[in-house]
């Protein structure tokens, strides 16, 4: 009896399979976020309700869970969800579904013979949509809404340490806005900030997604393109040059153009660590503005 | 067979039942892990070790540090059998790991970065092999555990030093050591199955009732 109104009442989902992946049990919480009411689903096979849980990965859960007895634990991380229910939380409005932290487990009979499975379903939305935000804070830079220099440093450290277990190309484009004191200078300050976040819109919308895009510095950017060798990062660098030549600055009625110098190197042997490979970009960009400005300058 | 009695009065014969009952354990789970959810691995003859108190940390430390650029995957099982399920991986076996499980749709999760990914990967694999290994020897010992979420971490995690020292080392504990290889790639690894010394006395008299179920 009292297990019974415990069951309802329980801030936690909690389904029960048979081993026809039919639902045996589907508490008030369920029927609560599902909008599916205990009579409807009980004795339906779950995947009338939920085609898309019908994956490769569920059944290989279940089956593990009905053989070996072992608990399945799914991460918010890695799933986001197993059911698709409604965000509730007001915090959690940046996500379209509730994000859960589910487990599944086998339920036994008297002869200790697994008979049904189990799964609860938590909400952590309002964790994840913290985790967000925090990781968020601190990773991007303020101004632009791009990485900043701290995730770039900690990312580029493990990437070379990827393409070096693999042996994968991995390269660095160190961008730097040429003239951009006049800028400041002429237009003043929130013209400055206007051309930096502008920018830094532009060249995220040319860039592969997996490429890292970071604020290094004051007018300073940095680029990391995992699997890529140092020819196809001149490339990339050439299409940035060209598109932020192109483009034209509107602030405050006014009409500008920038460029940019870029200075392009690749990981070697020789590079160990992410400070070196970022010297030698540093390096290349030197030559690229003392050929005059708005280059590409790669070194081997 | 000598019947010396060794650490903490677990005899040859026992250690000989229990070695008896991992070689059939693994090659049901091993057995199922293929035909239920095609995975192929293959486990190497467990090996049994009774380590003595204080030896517990030092043991972990060394086997952990044999290894090269490693994560580990740690899950603690409870019931009448009870103790800790240790994988350990070279950190390169990731990306192979995400193939194997390919059908998985993975693109329809949002994932930070690969590094994330194959972490998750490690947990899920460790999971259900440690799952499968553990599982089959309570079976076979007539009881069954539970278990709590797996953890995994690497060098650069904040648990790594500390790892080996969470191990109590005024306890004596029964270590079973297994190699395993994946069939579709070349990646093995290391298990571990440690049991502490509360489950020591249920263990040997339920092989007792083991061995006399087949006489």
């Amino acid at each position: 009896m009292i297990f019974a109104q415990i069951f309802e009442m329980i801030n936690t989902g909690i389904v029960i399979l048979d081993k026809d992946l039919k639902v045996y049990k589907w508490n008030k919480w369920m029927e609560i976020h599902s909008k599916i009411s205990a009579d409807q689903i009980v004795g339906a096979s779950l995947f009338t309700f939920f085609p898309d849980l019908n994956t490769a990965w569920f059944l290989r859960s279940f089956k593990s869970v009905f053989s070996f007895g072992n608990f399945l634990f799914f991460s918010q991380k890695l799933h986001r969800y197993c059911f698709p229910f409604k965000a509730v939380n007001i915090l959690g409005l940046n996500f379209e579904y509730m994000q859960q932290s589910c487990t599944m487990g086998p339920l036994r009979d008297k002869n200790n013979q697994i008979e049904y499975i189990f799964i609860t379903v938590q909400d952590v939305t309002e964790i994840a949509a913290y985790e967000q935000k925090l990781i968020e804070m601190n990773v991007k830079d303020g101004l632009t809404g791009i990485y900043n220099r701290r995730y770039l440093e900690v990312r580029l450290k493990d990437e070379i340490k990827r393409a070096k277990r693999y042996s994968r190309p991995l390269s660095l484009i160190m961008i730097d806005i040429d003239f951009f004191k006049k800028i400041n200078d002429i237009y003043g300050h929130q013209c400055g900030d206007y051309v930096l976040k502008t920018f830094s819109t532009l060249i995220s919308s040319v860039m592969r997604k997996i490429d890292i895009f970071a604020r290094y510095g004051g007018e300073e950017f940095c680029c990391v393109l995992p699997e890529t060798c140092l020819l196809s990062a001149t490339k990339v660098a050439e299409k940035f040059r060209k598109r932020v030549e192109k483009e034209i600055f509107n602030f405050d009625g006014k009409q500008m153009k920038i460029t940019i110098s870029q200075g392009v190197s690749e990981r070697t042997e020789k590079i160990t660590s992410a400070d070196d490979l970022l010297k030698k970009a540093d390096h290349a960009l030197y030559e690229a503005k003392r050929l005059g400005r708005n280059k590409v300058f790669a070194i081997e | 067979m000598t019947k010396e009695k060794i650490n903490n009065n677990f005899s040859d014969l026992e250690k000989d039942i229990l070695q008896e009952i991992m070689n059939i354990a693994f090659g049901k789970a091993s057995a199922d892990l293929a035909e239920l959810i095609d995975i192929y691995v293959l486990l190497s003859v467990p090996d049994i070790k009774i380590i003595g108190m204080g030896s517990l940390p030092d043991y972990i430390k060394n086997t952990i540090s044999a290894y090269k650029e490693v994560s580990i995957v740690d899950q603690k099982f409870w019931g009448d059998f009870n103790g800790s399920g240790i994988l350990l991986f070279q950190n390169s076996a990731g990306r192979d790991l995400i193939t194997i499980l390919e059908d998985r749709s993975y693109k329809n999760f949002e994932i930070n970065s690969l590094v994330t990914l194959e972490k998750e990967i490690f947990l899920e694999i460790g999971n259900i092999l440690i799952g499968a290994c553990v599982g089959k020897i309570a079976e076979l010992l007539n009881t069954f555990v539970t278990y709590s979420p797996p953890l995994v971490f690497d060098e650069n995690s904040d648990g790594y030093g500390s790892f080996p020292q969470s191990f109590d080392p005024f306890q004596t504990a029964i270590i079973m050591k297994t190699i395993f290889k994946f069939k579709q790639k070349n990646i093995d690894g290391l298990l571990l199955i440690i049991t502490n010394q509360e489950s020591i006395g249920w263990l040997q008299k339920n092989l007792h009732r083991f061995l006399d179920s087949y006489q």
